[in-house]
């Protein structure tokens, strides 16, 4: 922010030079000073103005300047990066010498809070301001992924890499179970749903960020507040000038690591061989032909090189060098009734796989105006479309014995069922999306009285996609068992938000001020979606495109609706006395057409205290602190994170053979779910529960906030304890019901912690600024209760009597869901067997309660730690916590004249991760496998009927360190060219190296910890051009 | 101008604070949008009946009847609690127990639904006790299973809607859970016409179930089965019910009657046929299983894993699905049918053929045990078939008669016309009364072989030990082989229901 408003006035200072120049009328008034600091240092190239008109000049190296008045009274506007503006009337002086006083950095920037703005040094809560300019050196489809590292008690994961994929943010851990743990995300005052993709809005627009984090900030957003919320502020233009800015990026993408392939195809072959022969299957690589029809070569026939293919196919499936580009023009104007801020953005992202592509434009409107003095009515319009095709996935580590084409051109398939190669489903799948999205926000804004301000605000999103599906009756298992298979599929979504606002401002007597706000809001949401799919084509040529010319009976067709509405009167009042003692008290009551009948309405009250102990004559006195402020908030927030007409009952619908033929059959109780073996046994549901409402948090915070030095170095620390009860969850019920499973409020999570932030302005010197920000957070998460055992269907862990559940993604290669929610530990913890090494005879594997052949040489020494002489799942236990420790950043950023240098660690520190695929044909491991001779205690033999169980094996350390962003950049300050004022040059390395333990591609995995392989994080080169006009 | 400005404001704030945070359903029926007309309620019913077509339900009745039976093994990897019942360990937790359960109170529930909201609603008379006959003889036919699987249950007797009808009272003794079967099916009795319907129940059906209600209480009690003998009916009495009501389905209707072609009693394709009482819908064009049935596949052998072709009595051919092998007929119980009976020669198959004619299994090879030919579906798509469970056969009620009255003349010679259909010879005359029931309950292993009723019969004649030798080697006694326990999860979750 600071940088945008120097590099603006610097522009401005020179088009007024200019101007200065020109030769002005005759009955003005001659006007001539000095400008120094409040040292007493002369100070060049600052601009002064003539108010209201577009004369003005700057000073000289000497501090001086001269200026002919052209109105009748003028009133002189100085100002200078890093000083206070000075404003003066000049009285028929003709001699006026000024001084400017040095600006205190970030004590006087203006913060926006819920339903209004607060002077940062007056907060009670818990807020914190992201730096957003150096956020905007690397382009991103959306804001969310660039805030990684970027505030204490934010949590950020972009774990995948899909072009225009988006991420997951969290604010001080996670607090539900089954609705949403995402933070509200408020633009310009809209509340535009969970944080995690906001496509819409592109990052070069954005001039703030703030974090709500504590219940004194969030509450007033009531049964939305729970997860936290992020306010985004976009750029509007500044009075009197016409700027326009061009920003281009083009990153140019390389992996950060090696892919782990095979290189040696006689390794491989041999390796293949051992794993079937040694579980008594008959090997592949002969030189026979196998069941599926497949030709395998022998590794008699690969050593002499008889065998003529060795494919790369990351060769084949992977760009060689992706490309991303992301253009940006702005064109800024104001004048003293109308503002008008007009941004262009295209931005256009290169997938890592071939024909894997992401395209965006945006284009936004925004318009101020004053009609009275005390009357501003301000609109913004926007309009986004972005367009996706889908090909991504595709199988790098296929067989590199098997070529890419057959001698007839024809591509060369593993059988029939092989469903993978790459290039027929490059060229003969379709998978595409079509986005876009219409963001419209009217603003009235009236001054009653000075101290009286009424805002009326109506917002209106609307969104839709179509995507386009067509897999055809060759190459995939889709076309091949429906004789091809073609799917479109629509959504829309729309959002009105109306909202209306007073706010009192007043400062009695000179010490009492009051700020009050009262307010409320309606908000209604609709989302409408319907899906066609055909298939058993007789001709494929036309794919999706006539879904009218497949088999007739075989149509589906879905259709959805959701409709939701939500009614909200919120209030807030905040009282200072001599600036020392403030408080805040807030208020809001939520109607939500969501919850139950009996639950209609909920309330959340919060309260803060902060006491400015800086202002005190006795801690002024000790001469340390330019800061001293402690803080202490307690409040209630919300989530409403259930489905829309979960309250009411619902009947199913079924077919029934009545009469020779099929009758629809309707009645009390739904499918909404399977389990047992292959999921064959339905779990009905339906049930009303009229009483059904929000999730309940409840959060305490304690802050201090401290500068010292001249404000050179700050530091704000915040602990929080932050409980969350009521959580939805599904009850089960008697069998004697007639259903499964209803949902109840049950069940609590804590979440406590303390985020610390260091920022430090290490050197301050005329060419030469060094400053540095550390960034830490430690959050530590406990499931308190998950309700009532037997309802709940707890299990009990047989070691500790622990109540727990299996939770999250069911992993087939171990049968089982490797996260658990076990009453007292973390949420996610894994949960499954010991190993200690490799077992090394039979003798010692039966000794270990093993049997058969899993007591084998070779095989895994599970431990028997229920003491029972067998291994079984009494033998289970938590073997790993996903939840990181702490996470930690550290920025620094240097300039030097006209140099500017930023570095940018991010590091997540003493999480675990389920390396899942560590095992199981990967190149890399498996030539390391347990043999007679090599008897290691790392990795088993191989064997491909092995039984595996998820065991502490697969889990391993996930800590790392992230090099994130090093961005160099020059800036040109063009001062004798009238046509042009700035330009940027700049080169940022994303992802340029990851410091860690973790052996596969990336250790930045999900909430859930889990690996899933892929492929290496991409570092991205960017190279960007910032124009100004 | 400020006054103008203002007025605005509060017009736009009353207008979006005036509105209704009630929720309408959309795209889904509910309590609020259902039952307004005879065509939702008709819907309603056969979503109740639909019940019975679930996997859980309907699989349940040949795990639960047939394979805690002399007749009856499993196949040796055959999971779902399938080999508990089988050796007669099946516990609380047994999954197929649960279930069915479970599937029962689903049944229940919905017919509930359709009583609840028809019973006070101004539909057309006959519309109205029709729907209401046909959804208070599903419950009780639920009832009845669930009192002949578990003895004494909760009672269940409207439709659930909120959480604080979760927990229903168990039935204080089994006076009280016949008592409201009895009353559900006089009142369906007397509600319902005669009209023959596929997967629907009639008058006739209703007075076979009160006949077969009767006989279970009435055989129960005179063997001693624990919980019976503390019912307040006399035995006779209730055999004088059994046969009372028996005897109007054998002589007081002329629509249902035996069907003296035994294997049309099992064409798939003919399920109106005179036989068939009550018998489960389904249709092999049906999108899930329970809309169309495995079942032909539980019973048929492997063999090379396709197809095959059975031999017709007239030499003719039949083609069948290959199967999984899960219910396998025992030895022992194809060893007991006379050497002549229909019902083993003709309904018990030993040789699979192929196209040609040739014979590619046999007894003792690919076709590891007699398999029975009540569910060959020659028209099956794939796993899907229309192979239906017979739930009351013309041929049953005709039993039930002649064990009901005795050796009487009317009763030897319902008995003899099902045994001289299977072509074999009348029955020894002059039998005691007890020896006499007993060779008619014989009788009926024979003739509903496989069709998911012999538990029954072996528990309230008190003879599981004499017959099944897995419940001796299982250890248990006669008491405890007369009901399986409440399923644990209903104990732990019904707060009024405990073990």
């Amino acid at each position: 922010m600071k940088k945008r408003n120097w590099l603006l006035r610097l522009s401005l200072s020179a088009i007024l030079f200019y101007l200065a120049s020109l030769p002005l009328s005759a009955q003005s008034l001659r006007i001539s000073g000095t400008v120094k600091t409040n040292k007493g240092e002369l100070l060049p190239g600052v601009s002064i103005i003539e108010k209201g008109t577009l004369n003005g000049t700057v000073t000289n190296t000497s501090g001086e300047y001269k200026l002919e008045a052209t109105t009748a009274d003028p009133v002189l506007t100085f100002s200078f990066v890093g000083y206070k503006v000075n404003e003066i009337k000049v009285n028929g002086r003709t001699v006026l010498n000024v001084t400017l006083e040095e600006e205190v950095l970030g004590i006087d920037e203006v913060v926006v809070v819920g339903y209004g703005t607060v002077k940062k040094s007056d907060l009670t809560g818990s807020v914190a301001t992201v730096k957003v300019e150096p956020l905007k050196n690397t382009p991103a489809n959306s804001i969310d992924g660039l805030l990684q590292g970027r505030s204490a008690g934010l949590q950020v994961i972009n774990s995948s890499q899909d072009p225009g994929a988006g991420s997951t943010v969290r604010v001080r851990g996670g607090s539900s179970l089954r609705g949403s743990n995402s933070p509200l995300l408020v633009v310009d005052g809209f509340p535009l749903g969970e944080a995690g993709n906001l496509k819409q809005i592109n990052p070069a627009d954005i001039v703030s960020v703030e974090v709500l984090k504590d219940a004194s900030a969030s509450a007033i957003y009531g049964s939305r507040g729970a997860n936290g919320v992020i306010m985004i502020t976009t750029n509007k233009a500044k009075e009197g000038v016409t700027t326009v800015n061009v920003r281009q990026q083009t990153t140019l993408s390389q992996f950060s690591s090696e892919l782990a392939l095979w290189n040696d195809p006689v390794l491989m072959a041999q390796l293949n061989n051992e794993d079937r022969i040694n579980a008594n299957l008959p090997p592949l690589f002969i030189g026979e032909i196998n069941s599926n029809g497949v030709y395998y070569p022998s590794i008699k026939e690969l050593q002499n090189g008889e065998w003529p293919h060795f494919t790369r196919w990351d060769e084949v499936v992977f760009r060689d060098v992706p490309v991303l580009n992301n253009t940006t023009v702005t064109v800024n104007s104001a004048n003293q009734q109308t503002s008008f801020n007009l941004s262009v953005n295209y931005f256009d992202e290169d997938g890592v796989f071939i024909r894997d592509d992401y395209q965006k434009g945006i284009v936004k409107l925004a318009v101020d105006h004053k009609i009275f003095d005390n009357l501003t009515i301000r609109t913004s319009n926007l309009f986004s479309k972005n367009f996706r095709n889908n090909n991504g996935g595709l199988a790098y580590y296929r067989n590199p014995l098997w070529p890419v084409y057959n001698e007839d051109g024809t591509y060369f398939l593993a059988g029939k069922n092989d469903y993978s190669h790459p290039l027929a489903l490059t060229n003969h799948v379709t998978n595409k999306n079509n986005g876009l999205d219409y963001i419209s926000s009217w603003l009235v804004d009236f001054q009653v009285t000075d101290y009286l301000n009424l805002k009326s605000q109506v917002n209106y999103k609307y969104g839709s996609s179509i995507s386009d599906q067509y897999y055809p009756k060759v190459y995939t298992e889709a076309g091949d068992f429906n004789n091809g298979a073609a799917h479109l599929s629509n959504w829309m979504g729309q959002n009105l938000v109306s909202e209306t606002y007073l706010t009192f401002d007043k400062t009695f007597a000179e010490q009492h001020k009051v700020n009050a706000m009262l307010g409320h809001s309606f908000e209604s949401s609709l989302s409408r979606s319907s899906s066609l799919s055909s298939y058993n084509f007789v001709n494929e040529a036309t794919g999706n495109e006539n879904m009218g010319s497949g088999d007739p009976e075989k149509n589906v067709h879905n259709n959805g609706y959701s409709s939701t509405k939500l009614l909200s009167f919120m209030g807030r009042a905040n009282y200072s006395f001599r600036d020392t003692y403030l408080f805040t008290a807030t208020m809001r009551a939520d109607g939500s057409s969501k919850f139950g009948a009996n639950n209609k309405w909920a309330y959340f009250p919060s309260g803060a205290f902060s006491w400015k102990a800086h202002n005190e004559s006795f801690v002024k006195s000790l001469g340390i602190f330019d800061e001293l402020k402690f803080r202490l908030s307690y409040g209630i927030s919300g989530n409403q994170g259930i489905s829309p007409y979960q309250t009411l009952s619902r009947y199913g619908v079924e077919q029934y053979y009545d009469n020779g033929k099929w009758n629809t059959a309707i009645g009390p109780g739904y499918i909404v779910g399977y389990e047992g073996d292959s999921y064959r046994f339905k779990i009905w549901g339906g049930i009303p529960n009229v009483d059904l409402k929000w999730e309940t948090t409840t959060q305490s915070d304690l802050g201090v906030d401290l500068a010292f030095l001249d404000r050179r170095l700050r530091v704000v620390f915040d602990y929080y304890v932050k409980n969350t009860s009521d959580l939805l969850r599904e009850r089960i019920l008697s069998l004697s019901s007639g259903y499964n499973r209803m949902w109840v409020n049950d069940g609590e999570i804590q979440n406590k912690g303390f985020e610390l932030s260091v920022d430090g302005d290490v050197i301050r010197k005329k060419d030469f600024n060094l400053s540095a920000s550390l960034i830490f957070s430690k959050n530590k998460n406990k499931v308190v209760s998950l309700g009532n055992e037997i309802t709940s269907g707890l299990n009990t862990d047989y070691l500790t009597g622990m109540k727990y559940e299996f939770w999250g993604t069911s992993l087939s290669n171990f049968r089982q869901n490797p996260n658990i929610l076990a009453i007292g530990q973390p949420v996610n913890v894994f949960y499954g067997y010991k190993v200690d090494g490799i077992i090394q005879s039979e003798e010692e594997g039966l000794a270990a309660g093993l049997t058969g052949a899993m007591a084998k040489a070779g095989e895994f020494k599970y431990l028997d730690l229920s003491g029972d002489g067998a291994i079984s799942d009494k033998d289970r236990t938590i073997i790993g916590d996903p939840n990181p420790d702490f996470t930690a950043s550290l920025s620094l950023n240097a300039e030097y004249k006209n140099f500017d240098l930023q570095v940018f660690f991010n590091g997540v520190f003493g999480n675990d991760i389920l390396y899942q695929n560590m095992w199981g044909g990967q190149p890399n491991t498996m030539p390391l496998r347990w043999t007679q001779d090599n008897p290691t205690n790392n990795y088993p033999s191989l064997r491909q009927d092995r039984t595996y169980y998820l065991s502490d094996w697969y889990v391993k350390d996930g800590s790392f360190v992230r090099v994130q962003n090093v961005t160099f950049g020059y800036n040109y300050r063009a001062k004798n060219l009238n046509w042009l004022s700035n330009v940027r040059l700049y080169v940022d390395a994303a992802n340029l190296y990851t410091f860690t333990k973790f052996k596969g591609y990336d250790p930045e995995v999900g909430t859930d910890g889990i690996y899933w392989g892929g492929y290496p994080r991409l570092r991205k080169w960017t190279f960007g051009l910032d124009i100004t006009f | 101008m400020k006054t103008k400005i203002l007025s605005l404001f509060m017009i736009l704030g009353i207008l979006v604070t005036s509105c209704d945070l009630t929720e309408e359903p959309y795209g889904f029926y509910s309590e609020d949008n259902f039952y307004k007309t005879p065509q939702d309620a008709e819907a309603s019913l056969m979503f109740a009946y639909n019940a019975l077509t679930f996997i859980e339900y309907s699989r349940g009745i040949f795990y639960i009847g047939e394979l805690a039976s002399e007749i009856c093994d499993v196949k040796a990897d055959e999971g779902y609690g399938s080999q508990q019942l089988n050796n007669w360990t099946a516990d609380a937790s047994n999954e197929t127990l649960t279930y069915f359960f479970k599937y029962c109170y689903i049944a229940i529930n919905r017919s509930n639904a359709v009583i609840d909201n028809v019973v006070n609603s101004n539909f057309d008379a006959s519309i109205k006790n029709r729907l209401l006959g046909e959804a208070y003889f599903l419950r009780a036919y639920n009832y009845f299973n669930l009192a002949r699987v578990f003895g004494l249950v909760p009672i269940q007797k409207n439709m659930v809607k909120s959480i604080s009808q979760t927990s229903p009272h168990m039935a204080k003794n089994l006076d009280e859970l016949y008592d409201f079967i009895i009353a559900d099916l006089k009142e369906a009795e007397n509600l319902l016409e005669i009209n023959q319907r596929v997967g629907r129940a009639d008058k006739v059906a209703a007075q076979a179930l009160l006949a077969k209600v009767h006989l279970t209480i009435a055989s129960s009690k005179e063997s001693g089965v624990p919980q019976y003998t503390e019912m307040t009916a006399a035995v006779d009495k209730m055999y004088e019910e059994a046969a009372a009501w028996s005897r109007k389905v054998l002589y007081d209707q002329s629509h249902y009657a035996l069907d003296n072609n035994l294997l049309h009693i099992y064409d798939v394709d003919a399920p109106n046929g005179p036989e068939h009482i009550f018998i489960m819908s389904g249709d092999r064009t049906g999108l899930n299983e329970g809309n169309y049935s495995k079942i032909g596949m539980m019973f048929h052998p492997w063999v090379d894993g396709v197809p095959f072709y059975i031999k017709n009595p007239d030499n003719s051919f039949t083609y069948a699905t290959n199967g999984w092998e899960v219910f396998q007929a025992t030895t022992a119980f194809y060893n007991t049918f006379a050497e002549t009976d229909k019902r083993k020669n003709d309904l018990l198959t030993t040789q699979v053929y192929n196209a040609n004619g040739d014979v590619v299994g046999s007894l003792g090879g690919k076709v590891k045990y007699p398999f029975t030919r009540k569910y060959v579906d020659p028209q099956f798509i794939g796993q899907k078939s229309s192979a239906k469970p017979y739930l009351i056969r013309f041929s049953e009620v005709a039993l039930i008669y002649a064990e009901a009255a005795g050796p009487s003349a009317e009763g030897y010679e319902w008995v003899n016309k099902i045994r001289n259909r299977a072509g074999l010879g009348d029955l020894a005359p002059g039998l005691p009364v007890a020896d006499f029931r007993d060779a008619v309950v014989q009788e009926r292993a024979w003739e509903l072989a496989f069709e998911g009723q012999r538990l029954y019969d072996l528990r309230r004649k008190a003879m599981v030990l004499d017959k099944d030798p897995r419940a001796i080697a299982a250890g248990i006694t006669e008491a405890q082989a007369a009901f399986y326990p409440i399923p644990q999860m209903e104990v732990d979750l019904n707060v009024n229901v405990s073990n």
